[in-house]
């Protein structure tokens, strides 16, 4: 059975409806990657599934259990954890500090000294940082810091909204390959970007998003073959 | 000159804390809870009427009765605003305010209420030939130790964590595991326990209590909020303390000008507001996050 399942789901603001019809299905420690071009609704969607925003319909299966309208601090509870877009660190709280909130998002109180360990294993940059105000950190270690925030309370899968968001392509190379071992370790991933080719290559699969719905599926397969990729991209007869 | 000096100190200490209880719900809901007042007067209420009780069971009740007044507030108004844009909530607050004060006149009476609280704690004794008030030592010495375990609680523990990362940016604080309803509970909580607090502190010096008791100190750590930076704590407590200080020395320097001390202070603070807009303690993109 899919860890998260989301079926027909309807989001937006006020009114306006960004996602109109979004279905999508996720297996335990897979990794699924969202495109799309900027505004389409990348962040709305993966708001809705975190509650950060109540869904407009639609339902979101997560474990078994419907999650759609849930409160975020519930769902995170449960085993999701959302990285926001623009990493969203509190820059005034030092590096400790920002790794403690993300304890308040465990399930079981016991084996949160494992986790922070595993963390820091998995980051070892944030260990020489610790006691430093969160802000004062470069852009790929605030990344790292989001992730391994989100981590801590060892979701069953991690959301992340475009996680290369201002970096350099080093950087990038080196948040992704921490990704990576995040997968191995068992986590699923769902990973939304603007640019196709930082996730075709990566997960197994990744769904674009044009006018609210899914327009079509990418598999690594197609990731080879750049021409099937800027098909399904661009739309067809463009 | 001792004694002014002392007075400068007791006042300013009375109005940062009364501004950390303001600042404290500023924090995590962006409301400017008019009805503070309303705390600091029930509380006073309390003091009052428990007096014949031994002043700790006087003071623990009072505690009760005024966290309780806090936690009803949030229950039942504010947790329904929440979200809203923060011009409603302060009207709604304004609101709850004086519906609290017919409240408190239908319950008490529109006449004073008074008693002796905390006898021992009046007059004055002798240090090198000065005349010193008790109740400026007593008011010090509580406002430090209040002031130290506020800030044990919100540098040091995980509550306080959670109320920083609130008033910084609740979204993610949320996302990250942070229980909205009841931080904002406890929030108002520890607003309702700093009321207490002041409201002893004024008893001693003032136990005439009416529905508008709380009404003068509030405005005026309001204003030192204002001063501080509305989105730091350190901000709120500073700008409670220099509002009282600048006070308390008006009133002594001006002498029979004492009627315009008022005019004085707000001079000030105008002054203050053109030099820093987002206050004292703010780092310039504070002031658009309200
Ligand atoms: N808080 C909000 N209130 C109203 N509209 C919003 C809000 N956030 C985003 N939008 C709108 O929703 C649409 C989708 O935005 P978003 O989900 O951020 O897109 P993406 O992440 O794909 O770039 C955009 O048109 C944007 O203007
Ligand atoms: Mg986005």
């Amino acid at each position: 059975m899919a860890l998260l399942e989301v079926t027909n789901l309807v989001a937006g603001y006020g009114k306006v409806e960004v996602i109109s019809d979004v279905s999508f299905t996720l297996e335990p420690g897979k990794s699924i990657g969202i495109v799309g071009p900027n505004g389409v609704g990348k962040s709305t969607l993966l708001q809705a599934i975190a509650g950060g925003i109540a869904p407009k319909g639609g339902t979101i299966t997560f474990d078994g259990k419907n999650i759609a309208g849930k409160k975020p601090e519930d769902i995170v509870r449960l085993g999701l954890s959302l990285v926001p877009e623009g990493r969203q660190i509190f820059s005034g709280l030092t590096v400790r500090e920002n790794l403690s909130l993300g304890l308040t998002g465990r399930r079981n109180k016991k084996g949160a000294n494992e986790a922070i360990l595993k963390v820091r294993e998995l980051f070892p940059v944030l260990l020489t940082h610790e006691n430093h105000q969160a802000g004062m950190l470069s852009g790929g270690q605030q990344q790292q810091l989001a992730i391994a925030r989100a981590l801590i309370s060892e979701p069953k899968v991690l959301l992340l909204d475009e996680p290369s968001l201002g970096l350099a392509p080093t950087v990038i190379t080196d948040v992704f390959d921490r990704l990576k071992e995040i997968i191995e370790m068992g986590t699923a991933v769902v990973i939304v970007e603007q640019r196709a080719n930082l996730v075709t290559s990566f997960a197994e699969k990744t769904i674009v998003i044009r006018d609210g719905k899914v327009q079509s599926t990418l598999t690594s397969a197609d990731a080879a073959n750049s021409e099937s990729l800027q098909r399904s991209y661009f739309g067809a007869g463009e | 000159m001792v004694q002014s000096i002392l007075d400068a100190i007791s006042l300013g200490g009375l109005y940062s804390l009364a501004a950390l209880g303001l600042g404290l719900v500023f924090g995590v809901m962006r409301l400017v809870n008019f009805a503070h007042a309303e705390l600091i007067t029930i509380a006073a209420y309390t003091l009052v009427l428990t007096a014949q009780f031994p002043l700790a069971v006087s003071l623990l009740f009072t505690v009760i009765v005024t966290v309780f007044v806090a936690l009803l507030m949030e229950f039942s108004v504010y947790r329904r605003l929440r979200g809203v844009n923060p011009a409603i909530m302060l009207i709604a607050s304004f609101g709850l305010s004086t519906v609290l004060q017919r409240v408190y006149e239908l319950m008490f009476g529109a006449l004073p209420r008074s008693a002796v609280v905390a006898p021992f704690l009046r007059g004055d004794f002798k240090v090198a030939g000065l005349s010193i008030t008790i109740s400026s030592i007593i008011t010090i010495v509580l406002t430090i130790v209040i002031l130290l375990a506020m800030g044990y609680l919100i540098e040091k523990t995980s509550l306080g964590l959670q109320l920083r990362a609130a008033s910084a940016d609740f979204k993610t604080a949320r996302l990250l595991g942070v229980r909205s309803n009841r931080l904002i509970s406890a929030a108002f909580g520890l607003s309702g326990v700093l009321a207490a607090c002041v409201a002893l502190i004024l008893v001693i010096q003032n136990p005439q209590i009416s529905p508008y008791y709380g009404l003068n100190i509030t405005i005026l750590s309001l204003v030192g909020i204002v001063i501080g930076g509305i989105a730091s704590l350190r901000g709120a407590a500073l700008g409670g303390f220099i509002v009282g200080v600048v006070l308390s020395s008006l009133n002594t320097l001006l002498g029979n000008g004492r009627v315009y001390a008022y005019s004085w202070l707000f001079i000030l603070v105008l002054v203050i507001l053109l030099v820093r807009p987002g206050g004292l303690l703010s780092k310039g993109s504070e002031l658009e996050r309200v």
